[in-house]
């Protein structure tokens, strides 16, 4: 379990984080969103006792990361995939890590099987693809077995294939029952993967939900409805208590009743129906939303 | 009532252990990486290599010109060595900082002292090694030139085990130096200038007037390597002993504000 409490974070007179408070429990996948530069990385880095909290505290299991031994057993993270020495061999970087916190060479073989890098194990990391190096960062989070996984932006730089591999990773490691927090700046690619978000937008939370609850919550549900007697049909949909507003080619987009009840209505007074979409707002545009809230109170807050 | 009884904690184990844990992930990527091969190898190859010519422009000298100390030429070769041995020394961090890979190591490593102590250590052992034996080549070969001109010293004669014992330590301080200095400036080019220009640099006050280049020269790591290594200490500056303690200093105060300085400031 990862809990972060009122946690701020300040470089000179930027505010990074800005009093974020929120927990990651463990057996599913959490989605950490945000456009760029909301202080997602800032956040993991906080965690991971890498930066100092302005104030608040950042603790995994109760405890703050820099007081754990042997972390590694206890949490894997991936934040920068190339952050490695070049002339290293993958192998080598792998065993001196794995050193560290006292783990085996057999441990260090199993990741690089795990993560499909064995055959390569012996090169030099220079030449390794942004993919193979994503994979390599993978292999060092999974050394300890740890019940607490963190990742930024694993899927970058990975290709369809690689990306399929790590969604079906992370469910796994959830499945566990494991914590494991992704962060990602795309929603398309959360709505696949975190069954949890938490939104955040200029280092405050925007959203602290299941995924289905913040489709579900999205103001933008409505029903597209093409007919060659629109304004017929939309001025008998009003009598009903429907709402609708015609879309610039002549759509109209109807809410209050859905397509079944529309269709109904329309065959009772023998009107022709060419289109009956129902529509509901993708994760994107709910997320759209969210974030746009965001830099809107801060526009208006200046 | 059903009790479940709580999972045993996980056995902490003992500081031996983790000290040991330690070190080996730092030998490891000492040892996984050419940058290191070839610093020692030029480091360990040259001041030998050198040392015999060094030694002979000695026995040249004018018959009037002053003595020159029997030790000298040993530690002028070794003085070679300086440079690749700092280089050595600030890329143990400055590559982490400059990767990035120093998040993963301070992730996997939380207690960043002891990641500086393991590095200190790995790094201390090695040039320490490497600098005896480079001592010790050195006066062979120096003394076998000096020797066929009857100007040479045995290593039995008072004061020479010491003398040379001494010279093997500056690797070991040099590389000391540039650790801390790669640690607190974090960028490689910047602590191998620091580095070089903390050794070389203070030369400068050799050119003050007497008696002001002595009374401050003998602060610097260069002239305190000069007096331990001598066998006539000059008079001037200050006794052996002393110099080796300023020797000593330059590396324990640059280890301490490196000490200092990496647990207050983000990864």
């Amino acid at each position: 379990m990862i809990e972060v409490d009122r946690l701020v974070k300040r470089f000179g007179a930027v505010t990074a984080v800005d009093g974020l408070s929120f927990t990651v429990r463990p057996g599913h996948v959490t989605g950490f969103l945000g456009p760029n530069g909301a202080g997602k990385t800032t956040t993991m880095r906080v965690i991971l006792g890498l930066d100092a909290p302005t104030s608040g505290t950042a603790l995994i299991g109760q405890r703050r990361y820099d007081t754990l031994i042997r972390p590694l057993h206890q949490v894997g993270a991936l934040l920068d995939a190339t952050a490695l020495h070049g002339g290293r061999t993958a192998r080598a970087h792998v065993t001196s890590i794995a050193q560290s916190n006292g783990i085996g060479r057999s441990r260090v073989a199993e990741v690089l099987r795990l993560t499909g890098l064995e055959a390569v194990a012996g090169r030099r990391v220079s030449g390794f693809s942004l993919g193979m190096k994503q994979r390599l960062g993978l292999a060092v989070a999974l050394l300890g077995d740890p019940p607490v996984l963190m990742f930024d932006e694993p899927a970058g730089g990975l290709d369809t294939e690689g990306i399929a591999w790590i969604r079906q990773l992370l469910k796994t490691l959830a499945a566990d029952g494991r914590t494991v927090m992704v962060s990602s700046h795309l929603m398309s690619e959360m709505a696949q993967t975190a069954d949890h978000l938490i939104v955040i937008g200029r280092g405050r939370l925007l959203a602290d939900t299941p995924t289905a609850q913040l489709i579900e919550s999205s103001t933008r549900r409505d029903v597209l409805v093409r007919s060659p007697r629109a304004s017929e049909l939309a001025g008998l949909l009003t009598a009903r208590g429907a709402t609708v507003t015609s879309e610039d080619d002549g759509a109209l987009a109807v809410t209050g009743l859905d397509a079944p009840a529309i269709g109904d209505l329309a065959a009772e007074h023998g009107i022709a129906v060419h289109a009956l979409v129902p529509r509901s707002a993708s994760l994107e545009d709910a997320y759209l939303d969210l974030t746009g809230e965001s830099v809107e109170y801060r526009a208006a807050s200046r | 009532m059903t009790a479940t009884p709580a999972p045993a904690p996980a056995a902490v184990p003992s500081l031996v252990v983790r000290a040991r844990d330690v070190l080996a992930c730092e030998w490891t990527k000492f040892a996984s990486v050419r940058s290191t091969f070839w610093t020692l190898l030029v480091a360990v190859v040259t001041p030998p290599a050198i040392s015999a010519f060094v030694a002979a422009t000695i026995t040249n000298q004018p018959a009037s010109s002053p003595p020159v100390d029997p030790l000298l030429p040993g530690l002028l070769s070794l003085e070679y060595a300086v440079l690749s041995v700092a280089v050595l020394g600030v890329l143990a961090f400055s590559t982490e900082y400059g990767t990035g890979l120093i998040r993963t190591t301070f992730t996997a490593m939380p207690r960043r002292r002891v990641v500086l102590a393991a590095k200190a250590a790995v790094l201390g052992a090695v040039t320490l090694a490497a600098g005896e034996v480079i001592a010790f080549a050195s006066f062979f070969i120096v003394q076998a030139v000096l020797s066929g001109h009857h100007q040479g010293v045995s290593l039995s004669r008072p004061g020479v085990p010491g003398a040379v014992l001494a010279e093997g330590v500056l690797l070991c301080v040099v590389a000391m130096l540039g650790l801390s200095l790669g640690a607190i400036i974090r960028h490689t080019a910047g602590g191998i200038a620091a580095t070089i220009g903390l050794i070389i640099l203070p030369g400068i006050l050799a050119v003050l007037p007497p008696p002001w280049g002595a009374r401050l020269g003998r602060y610097t790591l260069i002239d305190a390597a000069h007096q331990v290594t001598a066998l006539h200490p000059a008079t001037n500056q200050f006794s052996p002993a002393l110099s080796l303690l300023v020797l000593l200093a330059w590396p324990a105060l640059s280890l301490l504000a490196a000490t200092l300085l990496i647990t207050r400031r983000d990864a």
